[in-house]
């Protein structure tokens, strides 16, 4: 389905920036002070071998990222989050070897200043893969992966504390995790499966997401999950097959479908990321799911809406791997790019 | 072959034995970090131009504890060749990215374009200008970076200017877009080559000299030069940019000339006349030209006859000047030799050419400016080319020589091997497009199917061995399927090998080859990849993925036998707390519609727990009378296996002595009576394994059925 055309004054301004290696990740790092502004990127440099967590302080005029201060990592990056906690950022990071990094960066100058660890031998999770998402205001981390373990990570100043509150053995594997409360996150894996899990109740999931996929709707994989913190019922899930999705917590059954099969899918393949877009006033009532961004394999970026037609932002000939919009100033979105380059755009 | 250098060359060197090749021998240490003595060396090739150098240390006799003695040796991998000086790889790469929107491009024009002749449609656009537009895009693609602006208030000694970092690629690109691509440049070919030098003579600096390093060094030097007109360099240099044509540059100069000097103005006015008169020529110079190109010095022609006969009245104007009485009365003798050398040269004195030019091209060049400027057609070009090389032999050889020389043969072979040679395949597998627009014979020596290549055309066979590029680098395979798909004979049976050959253990790179499998519809490429996932993941212990996978590729005889195996641990935890982990992958199995093998069980397996949980929880009736109807539907179906017949019923034992009432009818009792005589009958196989239960089990399980029974004949 073709989207809605955009007037060519309220397209996007858009900086394509190569960076001569694979970008993993991309974060927006918290705004420090009003003029300077930085992200983090995590990179692998094919021609070393080598994976690193990256800030970048990002220049206006022309717009580039400068390289500011670097962490090497012992392995590829294959989940990355920021957050502000005490007036520091802390910035999380998974890796495929089944390693977990924190990194602290200074407030002042956004260098890294100290960093914690739990390398793979403590075995947080086995390889392959593994998801983070650090808690809003950064004191505790859940991890989940592939292997089927459900960790809580609580963060030191000097250790890191782990708690392991699930394990399915590996009968079931978990690809992305969000936090909904202190207290509740959901996490997401193959079949479109979604799981709501309370830290106070350990030994399982509360709550599990089964819907009747039927025979018109072929059942993926979930990429990520976001949840708006006004509406702490709803999941929003994206995957498979242009797939997005939101499960209400308090309409177990039925999955209300945004995106894939025949509503109004503008991709038809893996969608890698999706976040709610809060740029967007949104002018659905309170019943209907709030608008949200994704980024797909076929290289769409664009923003969807219950009931309304899809706008793209941007159509790359190559896989958009994941994006981040900027809370603070959320017309801005920094998406990484498949053939080693970030974009940035500033819509209007 | 190789053998270890042990004590006498290094640590551990790894040398070439034959002793024929002393004096080609390199050695390369490897630092491995091994500890001496390696008992054996194994050398493979790994991905592209790299070979896996595999060590291993010789087992000690003493068992050591330190980590760093228990590993046994080490795999390295060691890069060969030391890439092209000029463009890195990561530029490289950003160059093959950029490249496959506009091939893609022109594929699919090509494509509807032959369907148009199918379909003998009226409307045809000439070919060449979709090449030429498709070359833009490339040029626009080898464009450096951008060198940072000079200062705004330009200093008085600027001379040479970059706008950016030339390349050869580029340079050898835009040779054959002039001469291939550009068919309306065809009657320009000669000025379009002046400017092509203007722009690439610097490259020409690292094997030969040149006018472009003259004038570098000249420019340095300026400053430091008191009275510029009595130093023979600077006539020397100037004369050497006039005769390639940089007329702008000369103009600058001359105006540098001390006699403009206000101080001098009035007593070397004749001397300064004669400078501006020659200034004032050279800015007027007639150039042919079919766009106006800003801030180029010379009056530009758009039409041939025009610029003739500006020229014919330009050159008459120089002879006068020539003539004059004027040079006599000038005083100074380095101006007035220095200028009548320009004037020669503009007069296309072939002594002064060859003497202010530096090379065989820049001579080449001089000689469209000066001595032949209305040359057309590439067969007196080529003439001209093979003197200008005969007036000055080049000494040594620059990449860019031999393409030239190729081109203004016509030799496409030539022009291909030398594009292969020095510049690599990305070059020749997207330069063969303008190669075709060039010319028939071209266009059927490229497309003709060789029987020396395996029945494929020269175009097919660049691509592949392009696309064997691509592949063979971890962030660059996915764009040779694009490659690959535009080759008729080889293409998809390479492509097919390409996609098995992916790594499935991380989910982004399987989902990524499953997007490529469902692009180019090999629907059974991708089923058979989500069949290595799924068993790759059932064997590292993930089942859950390892099911879903067997899940998507329809794989049911492999479910099957995975079910039997997941039968074996269901059946430990029967009874135990461990049945939530189980839950997960139960609801993974989905609905009935799915292809669920043998797997089909686990759900009314879980039914049925469930409610036998809520009986033992003390619920009432109702839910016992579900279990039962659970076990019932678990009995009657033909996919729960036989083994699982006596656990059940045993689990159930509470629901047959059910106080209340029987819960069980006549019919269904018979039922489970059936199954329990079945089951003895099996015993007797050899292959029947007993059920890990207590071993009056089958006798109590007979006992309160037999009593159900009894109950049920009373209640009916």
């Amino acid at each position: 389905m073709a989207a809605t055309a955009m007037l060519e004054s309220e397209r996007p301004v858009i900086h394509r920036l190569p960076q001569h290696k694979y970008i993993d990740a991309v974060r927006w790092l918290p705004p420090l002070s009003t003029f300077d502004r930085f992200a983090v990127l995590a990179a692998f440099d094919t021609d070393s071998g080598s994976s690193s967590i990256e800030i970048h302080s990002l220049n206006p005029n022309p717009l580039s990222l400068q390289p500011h201060s670097s962490f090497s990592s012992s392995s590829r990056v294959s989940s990355l989050r920021a957050s502000q906690f005490l007036q520091k950022t802390v910035v999380a990071a998974s890796t495929a070897a089944g390693s977990l990094h924190i990194l602290f960066s200074d407030p002042a100058d956004a260098t890294f200043e100290s960093e914690v660890s739990m390398p793979e031998e403590e075995g947080l999770h086995s390889v392959p893969g593994s998801c983070v998402d650090l808690m809003d205001g950064g004191v505790e981390c859940v991890t989940v992966g592939e292997d089927g373990r459900v960790n809580l990570v609580s963060i030191g100043n000097s250790n890191l504390s782990r708690d392991r509150l699930f394990d399915s053995g590996g009968l079931v594997s978990y690809t992305a995790a969000k936090w909904a409360s202190p207290m509740e996150f959901a996490t997401g894996g193959y079949g479109f499966s979604l799981q709501w899990w309370d830290k106070r109740k350990p030994g399982g999931p509360v709550s599990q997401f089964k819907a009747n996929w039927d025979q018109k709707f072929t059942a993926g994989i979930v990429h990520s999950i976001d949840i708006h913190p006004s509406r702490k019922h709803t999941c929003l899930a994206g995957g498979s097959l242009g797939t997005v999705f939101a499960w209400d917590l308090r309409w177990q059954q039925q999955p209300i479908i945004l995106s894939g099969a025949e509503v109004q899918s503008i991709s038809e393949s893996e969608v890698w990321e999706v976040q709610y877009d809060r740029c967007i006033k949104s002018s659905a009532t309170s019943t209907r799911i709030l608008p949200a961004m994704i980024c797909s394999e076929d290289g769409i970026l664009a923003v969807i809406e219950q009931g309304e037609e899809p706008i793209e932002l941007l159509a790359e000939p190559c896989a958009i791997n994941g994006f981040d919009i900027d809370r603070h100033n959320p017309s801005d979105v920094i998406c990484s790019l498949e053939w080693e380059a970030v974009a940035i755009l500033t819509r209007r | 072959m190789s053998r270890v250098a042990s004590d006498t060359v290094g640590n551990g060197a790894l040398v070439p034995f034959s002793e024929d090749t002393k004096d080609s021998l390199a050695v390369y240490p490897l630092h491995h970090g091994l500890a001496p003595p390696i008992s054996r060396i194994a050398i493979s090739w790994a991905r592209g131009n790299s070979l896996r150098v595999s060590l291993f240390a010789t087992p000690s006799s003493e068992p050591s504890r330190t980590p760093q003695d228990q590993s046994g040796g080490k795999v390295l991998e060691v890069k060969l060749g030391v890439g092209d000086p000029e463009i890195s790889d990561s530029r490289w790469r950003q160059i093959a990215y950029g490249s496959v929107a506009p091939f893609a491009l022109l594929q699919s024009r090509r494509s509807a374009l032959s369907e148009m002749i199918k379909s003998s449609s009226p409307y045809q656009m000439d070919w060449w200008e979709n090449v030429l537009e498709y070359s833009k895009d490339i040029t626009s693609l080898l464009s450096g970076p951008k060198l940072p602006p000079g200062p705004i208030i330009e200093e008085r000694t600027d001379i040479v200017k970059k706008r950016e970092e030339p390349t050869c690629l580029k340079a050898a690109w835009e040779l054959l877009e002039i001469f291939y691509a550009d068919k309306q440049s065809q009657a320009w070919l000669p000025e379009k080559l002046v400017d092509w030098l203007a722009d690439y003579d610097s490259l020409f600096s690292s094997t030969h000299e040149t006018v472009y390093g003259k004038l570098a060094r000249f420019q340095k030097e300026l400053v430091d030069i008191q009275v510029l007109e009595d130093d023979p360099r600077y006539w020397e240099v100037m004369s050497s940019a006039l005769s390639v044509g940089w007329l702008d540059i000369v103009v600058k100069m001359l105006r540098l000339h001390g006699s403009y000097q206000l101080d001098q103005l009035s007593n070397r006015e004749l001397e300064n006349g004669l400078v501006e008169a020659v200034a004032v020529l050279i800015s007027k110079m007639p150039r042919l030209c079919h766009e106006s190109t800003n801030g180029k010095l010379g009056e530009l022609f758009k039409s041939k006859p025009d610029f003739i006969k500006a020229w014919e009245k330009w050159r008459s104007q120089i002879t006068k000047l020539d003539c004059s009485p004027f040079w006599i009365q000038c005083g100074n003798h380095h101006t007035r030799e220095g200028l009548r050398n320009l004037l020669q040269i503009m007069l296309g004195n072939t002594e002064s050419l060859c003497m202010a030019t530096c090379y065989w091209i820049e001579l080449y060049i001089s000689h469209f400016l000066y001595i032949r400027p209305f040359t057309t057609g590439i067969e007196s070009m080529y003439n001209l080319a093979q003197k200008c090389i005969q007036l000055k032999p080049p000494s040594s050889n620059h990449k860019l020589t031999g393409l030239i020389v190729g081109i203004l043969e016509e030799n496409t072979e030539v022009v291909l091997a030398e594009s292969s040679r020095e510049f690599g395949p990305w070059m020749v597998a997207h330069a063969i497009e303008l190669l075709t627009a060039g010319s028939e014979q071209a266009e059927i020596v490229l497309h003709d199917e060789r029987y020396n290549l395996g029945g494929i055309s020269m175009i097919e066979l660049h691509r592949l061995v392009y696309a064997q590029v691509l592949s063979s680098h971890a962030l660059t395979w996915q764009i040779a399927p694009i490659y690959l798909t535009s080759c008729m004979k080889q293409g998809m049976g390479l492509l097919e090998n390409l996609l098995y050959r992916q790594s499935i253990q991380h989910n982004d790179l399987l989902l990524k080859n499953i997007e490529i499998c469902r692009l180019y519809e090999l629907d059974h490429i991708s089923s058979d990849i989500m069949k290595v996932a799924g068993v790759y993941h059932w064997k590292h212990g993930h089942k859950g993925a390892g099911v879903y996978w067997l899940q998507q590729s329809k794989d049911t005889s492999r479910l099957n036998r995975i079910a039997q195996q997941l039968f074996d641990s269901v059946g430990k935890s029967i009874s135990d707390e461990s049945f939530k982990q189980w839950e997960g992958l139960i609801e993974l199995l989905g609905s009935e519609s799915k292809p669920a093998g043998g797997l089909e069980f686990l759900h009314k397996y879980r039914d049925f727990k469930r409610s036998l949980q809520q009986v033992y929880g003390g619920k009432a009736t109702d839910a016992a009378r579900q279990a039962v109807g659970s076990l019932i539907l678990l009995m009657k179906n033909p996919s729960t296996p036989q083994r699982f017949w006596l656990p059940l019923l045993y689990d159930s034992l509470k629901l047959f002595n059910w106080h209340e009432c029987p819960l069980l009818n006549v019919s269904e009792t018979n039922l489970l009576l059936n199954k329990l005589q079945e089951l003895s009958w099996a015993r007797l196989h050899p292959h029947f394994s007993e059920p890990n239960l207590p071993a009056e089990a089958l006798s109590s399980i007979r006992l309160a059925l037999a009593t159900n029974l009894g109950r049920a004949i009373l209640d009916e």
